[in-house]
């Protein structure tokens, strides 16, 4: 199997290449943990340093990952609604209908009622926790994306669990794509009212004030954004199931 | 360095995966496995230096480099949009085909094009 004999020998190779990295033995610089400790949750407002570097000393790095997200979602949403039926339409069409009744028979077979009992009432809980470690990112673990993607499982377990019954206007395809490009209009603002204040693209634009507010106010930004994006691939994987 | 090792491991068999498995959407398990890996080299390393959580909140333990985890945050976040694409292009070409077998889809798509 000369496909096998590739495969291994590519597997050893990267082995072979990789080696000195695993078998290294240098000790971890310390120069960047000892600076952040001192500095950083004055420079930056945030207790977690983990923030303090993603929205403070990164915080330019993180808007291009939202792109990257947002282009992410753009992508894998076009390359799967090409050519099929359940397809969102296009602005100024009609808006996503439900799964036709075959389909949604077929689904509800595969989806038991204890699963539209459990997750559609769990999808709440797990919302409200989202938005706690979203917003609480700046103090304790957690932060934009984190909440952003507990947010986005509620939403999952919202769409597992909306069968039959009307279903929550936050598991529609729509409402979702809305609110990720309403959340990265937002960002984009809150990202330049530093340059109008005279501080600088994206910089505390308070003047004399806590940077931890602007934090508070980038990772509650961002987790809605990403919650609604990675929720919005997963309902709209859900729905492309069987097709 | 057993941890190294254990890591090393985990990156050759998403690796592996990667390339001797046939079905597609295996292959999307082996790239997220790959990622994994180089998540938890970095998060492992920058450890060595602490034994904290990276948050200034007094205590007295020393805390651990929050650096690396702060670029892996970054690592996850592509790792979910490069798994959400693959995942749809397996969507769209078994659509397409039938299969995700991968020789069969270059079968099929030959045979279409040709």
């Amino acid at each position: 199997m000369p496909t096998r004999l590739a495969a291994l020998a590519s597997v050893l190779a990267a082995a072979f290449a990789l080696w000195p990295l695993f078998a290294l033995d240098v000790a971890w610089p310390g120069t960047v943990r000892d600076y952040l400790e001192a500095k950083g949750t004055v420079e930056s407002g945030a207790m977690n340093l983990v923030s303090a570097i993603y929205l403070g000393y990164r915080a330019y790095d993180t808007l291009g990952e939202t792109v990257v997200l947002l282009v992410a979602v753009t992508g894998a949403i076009g390359m799967m609604a090409a050519g099929s039926a359940l397809a969102p339409r296009e602005a100024g069409g009609a808006p996503v209908e439900p799964a036709r009744s075959p389909r949604r028979e077929a689904r509800s077979r595969q989806r038991t009622e204890l699963i539209a009992a459990l997750s559609g009432k769990l999808g709440a809980v797990i919302l409200i926790f989202g938005l706690y470690v979203m917003l609480y990112g700046h103090v304790s673990p957690g932060g934009g994306f984190q909440g952003g993607v507990v947010v986005a499982s509620g939403i999952v377990f919202l769409a597992l669990g909306s069968h039959g019954a009307a279903p929550s206007p936050l598991v529609g395809a729509r409402n979702l794509a809305r609110i990720e490009s309403a959340g990265f209009a937002i960002l984009l603002v809150a990202a330049c009212l530093g340059v109008a204040s005279g501080k600088g693209f994206l910089a505390p634009p308070l003047p004399g004030g806590d940077p931890v507010s602007f934090i508070i106010v980038l990772n509650a930004v961002i987790g809605i954004k990403v919650g609604a994006g990675i929720g919005l691939l997963c309902v709209a994987m859900l729905t492309e199931e069987a097709a | 360095m057993i941890a190294r090792i254990l890591v090393g491991l985990l990156l050759l068999t998403g690796l592996a995966t990667l390339v001797a498995r046939r079905n597609l959407v295996k292959k999307v398990f082996g790239l997220a496995i790959l990622n994994s890996a180089a998540v938890f080299l970095f998060v492992m390393e920058g450890a060595h230096s602490g034994q904290g959580a990276p948050i200034v909140d007094g205590s007295a333990l020393q805390i651990v480099d929050p650096l690396p985890q702060a670029l892996m945050l970054t690592a996850i976040v592509i790792g979910v949009c490069v798994t959400a694409l693959a995942l749809a292009i397996a969507a769209r070409l078994h659509r397409a085909t039938g299969s995700l077998d991968i020789d069969v889809i270059k079968e099929r798509l030959g045979n279409g094009h040709d």
